[in-house]
């Protein structure tokens, strides 16, 4: 059987400047994997990459099976992989309900919109506390439940999330690690994440993304210790 | 200075060109060449070159036109004095259009300026005991010293004052740009974040650009109306827009020296199309055409294909 | 009495007119960004195509609004794909597109004189006869103007906030690459923001082929009209861009009553620019 999201030799960037180097990795079917490395070595990108957000120079995507590498992002949303950006304000003029219903928007996902949306609802109270309010007045945190939430009404068979708990308040961060790690038990993740507690709690396996190429795959068996990681994440062990 | 002595050069040809070309038919379209080279560069100034995207400069040179015909026509005044006055109307124009549209951005712009554009037009068909409306005005006089008519040996006259307009415009156009104030309006063109922080002043800088950049599509619209001896609405149509808008743009916006040249080729090109039959309509749709093509494929214009790539601001 | 009731019901009417008009020009600019100068004349071709499919064709005169409106929404599409969409993602895209519209707009217009010519042409009214309104008289066509555009633009209202397709154009022109991220088709959206505008643009012309005469500038007077509904309004919302038809409807049925034809359109710029030295914004924008 092949694997869930397979990634070969991606090479990407912005014109001239190529961020991603040759990247080559692997989801399997029922893990969880976990992407970090210092800022601004191309994490991000490749995400964008993935979505379909930005074409790739080089190399070839598939997903379950499906070369994905030219398909454009509602396709790749229809397939089933599903990204929450970093940050992301949405749509600043539309309320929460109403996010959060269009986001349901392949067939797929509409079959499933009654059960996601109470689903999103009991992980997140805070949005069912603010459904009518428009999301440009919402607080950083809640726009990215917002955001989690809106991607998580796409019906997500793969979710990609980016950066979930950057700049949050300890007291929202531990409200949506707790979510993030019960989404984590039924929808499998690539998430980029700077905390690394977080990161571990979620994923299986991780990759350090470094100057846009794969430096170290982190599996069970070559688990480092925590403080290596460390290390890792501020670009120290090179 | 490559630019100026090409410009020059040109020019020198343009000068000699009379000795060679006796037909009065290509003398009048090298004359509309100039008097057209003279509204597209100076557009440019304000919308290449300071990047404010407005739509005023038909509006400048129709207050030439109307101005010339009003006051040497109805008021008796010689067109000598008429065509230098049409460049204070124009001028007198841009202040007003400036008024709003210095503080706008962007889209605002230019439905501002458009919307003046169609408003003008509306004044001059409405007030037909002054325009002579829809029909225009007739028989406005003409340009002459002595018993000499301009219009004789094959519009010889005419010909050497529209290059001499031309000529003028150009150095005034070179002059601005090339002061200090016209390097400030690089500087807000490409960032006018930064250049605000420098100290520029924005509004300040806009007023002047759109009164400076009016002054000579005014005095060419006068000089057209003593030519062709009429004042019509038609100045103002769509068609005569897109023509202008489409020699700066395929020109090369932001040049000076692109939407001079392209004029010379879309009046030739146009006038070519109209002596065919049944392209009299066409003429304009195929234009039209053209500035869509050479966005696309062009966007610098043509000014762009035949100079060393310029690097991005 | 009789003479302001009069007039208010004509401002009514233009105030109906501007609001399909202009509302079309507003939806395709909140989701696109893009300002549509050939707006006015795809509203003209829809005249000209209910004219011929009405009355030189001779199949009637609903089969000829509707034809009117379906090729000016089809003509919508068109132009999104031939004139806006080579241009998606230049840094200057904006200006571009004002500039490919406008050389659409000729087109269009050229286009139209060169298939119809320039003799004037009707369209009969959808209604005849005439209805007394508090003792002023209009024409029945005219009183279903006041009806049918307020219908058509809440009509538009519950779809842009009711349905997923609606909602996408709203989502699309707020935050692009967040909308295709939840598998909104981008560029399917745009072709449906163009095709939505054209098709408002097309019904106007179909309603006013019906007062006024058609020729090949028919579109030119009320696109500079609905020009000044959205820079009056600002351009963000649709509820701003109709109140501000009214508004403008309203101001220049009072204006051509008490300054006459003459000076009206003076009028209503000179206004325009008080509004914009004080509110550069439109009157209803956002500051």
């Amino acid at each position: 059987m092949s694997r869930f999201l397979e990634v070969e030799g991606m090479t990407a960037g912005y014109g001239a400047v190529t961020v991603l180097r040759n990247i080559s990795l692997y989801v399997d079917h029922g893990e969880n994997v976990g992407l970090f490395g210092p800022n601004g070595h191309g994490k991000t990108t490749l995400l964008r990459t993935l979505s379909g957000l930005m074409r790739a120079a080089m190399g070839k995507v598939r997903f379950d099976g499906q070369d994905i590498s030219r398909a454009r992002p509602w396709e790749i949303v229809g397939l089933g992989m599903v990204q929450a950006q970093q940050g992301n304000t949405l749509f600043g003029e539309m309320e929460i309900a109403e996010t959060l219903e269009l986001a349901a928007f392949n067939r797929r996902a509409r079959e499933k919109a009654a059960a996601n949306l109470d689903r999103i609802y009991t992980l997140f109270p805070r949005l069912a506390e603010r459904k009518r309010q428009k999301a440009k007045t919402l607080s950083g945190g809640e726009r990215q439940m917002l955001s989690i939430g809106a991607a998580l009404m796409c019906a997500p068979r793969l979710l990609l999330l980016d950066e979930p708990t950057l700049g949050l308040s300890p007291r929202l961060k531990e409200e949506l690690a707790e979510a993030l790690r019960a989404i984590s038990q039924d929808v499998p993740l690539v998430v980029v994440e700077q905390d690394v507690e977080l990161l571990l709690a979620l994923s299986n396996r991780l990759y350090l993304i470094e100057h846009g190429e794969v430096q170290r795959e982190i599996g069970k068996d070559n688990a480092p210790d925590h403080q290596e990681i460390m290390d890792m994440y501020f670009g120290e062990h090179a | 200075m490559t630019r100026a002595s090409l410009l020059f050069g040109g020019l020198l040809v343009l000068a000699v060109i009379p000795l060679f070309v006796q037909d009065s038919y290509t003398r009048h379209l090298f004359i509309l060449a100039f008097i057209y080279a003279v509204i597209a560069s100076n557009w440019d100034l304000s919308l290449g070159y300071a990047g404010l995207f407005n739509f005023g400069h038909l509006v400048f040179f129709a207050t030439g036109v109307y101005t010339v015909a009003i006051a040497a026509k109805t008021l008796g005044i010689s067109p000598w004095l008429a065509i230098p006055m049409s460049g204070v109307t124009a001028a007198i124009a841009g202040l007003i259009v400036s008024a709003p549209v210095a503080r706008l951005k962007g889209i605002y712009v230019v439905l501002v300026t458009f919307a003046f554009g169609q408003l003008v037009l509306q004044l001059i068909l409405s007030q037909s005991h002054l325009t002579g409306g829809a029909e225009g005005m007739v028989r406005i006089p003409y340009l002459q010293i002595g018993d000499y008519k301009f219009i004789s040996d094959f519009k010889l006259g005419y010909y050497y004052v529209a290059l001499g307009l031309l000529i003028v415009s150009t150095l005034y156009l070179l002059w601005v740009t090339n002061s200090t104030f016209g390097k400030s309006l690089l500087a807000v063109r490409d960032n006018e974040d930064y250049a605000r922080a420098r100290g520029i002043w924005i509004t300040r800088q806009r007023v002047l650009v759109l009164t400076l950049s009016a002054i000579f599509p005014g005095v060419a619209g006068g000089f057209f109306a003593a030519y062709l001896r009429v004042a019509s609405p038609e100045v103002l149509s769509f068609g005569t827009l897109s023509l202008a808008l489409s020699m700066v743009l395929i020109g090369g916006a932001g040049t000076i020296i692109g939407p001079i040249i392209a004029a010379f080729l879309l009046i030739f090109a146009t006038e070519a199309m109209a002596g065919i039959r049944g392209m009299e309509d066409a003429r304009f749709l195929i234009v039209a055409i053209g500035m869509i093509l050479v966005l696309r494929f062009a966007p610098g214009g043509l000014a762009q294909l035949v100079r060393a790539p310029r690097k991005k601001p | 009495m009789d003479t302001l009731i009069s007039t208010l019901l004509s401002g009514v009417v233009l105030g109906a007119l501007y609001a399909l008009m202009a509302s079309g020009l507003s939806l395709v600019w909140t989701t696109l960004g893009v300002f549509n100068f050939a707006h006015g004349a795809l509203m003209t071709i829809g005249a000209f195509v209910a004219w011929t499919v009405s009355e030189a064709v001779g199949l009637g005169l609903p089969a000829g609004v509707v034809a009117g409106v379906a090729s000016a929404a089809l003509l919508g599409v068109v132009v999104e794909y031939l004139l806006i969409r080579p241009f998606y993602g230049r840094p200057n895209m904006l200006l571009i597109t004002v500039m490919t519209t406008l050389a659409g707009m000729i087109i269009l217009e050229k286009g139209a004189q060169m298939i119809w010519g320039a003799r004037l042409k009707q369209l009969p009214r959808l209604i005849d006869g005439e209805v007394s309104i508090f003792g002023a008289v209009i024409s029945a066509h005219e009183a279903l103007i006041i009806v049918v555009a307020p219908l058509i633009l809440l009509a538009l209202w519950q779809f842009t906030t009711r349905t997923y397709l609606g909602r996408s154009l709203r989502a699309v022109g707020q935050n692009q690459d967040a909308a295709a991220l939840l598998g909104i088709n981008v560029s399917f959206t745009f072709a449906l923001a163009f095709g939505l505008g054209a098709a408002l643009a097309g019904l106007t012309g179909v309603l006013l082929g019906g007062i006024r005469f058609i020729t090949p500038s028919l579109g030119a007077e009320p696109l500079v009209k609905a020009m000044i509904v959205v820079i009056f309004g600002g351009l963000g919302s649709l509820g701003a861009t109709v109140g501000a038809a009214f508004v403008i409807g309203l101001a220049e049925a009072f204006l051509v009553l008490t300054l006459g034809l003459y000076w009206t359109p003076f009028a209503l710029f000179l206004g325009l620019i008080a509004v914009l030295i004080f509110r550069p914004n439109g009157l209803f924008g956002r500051v």
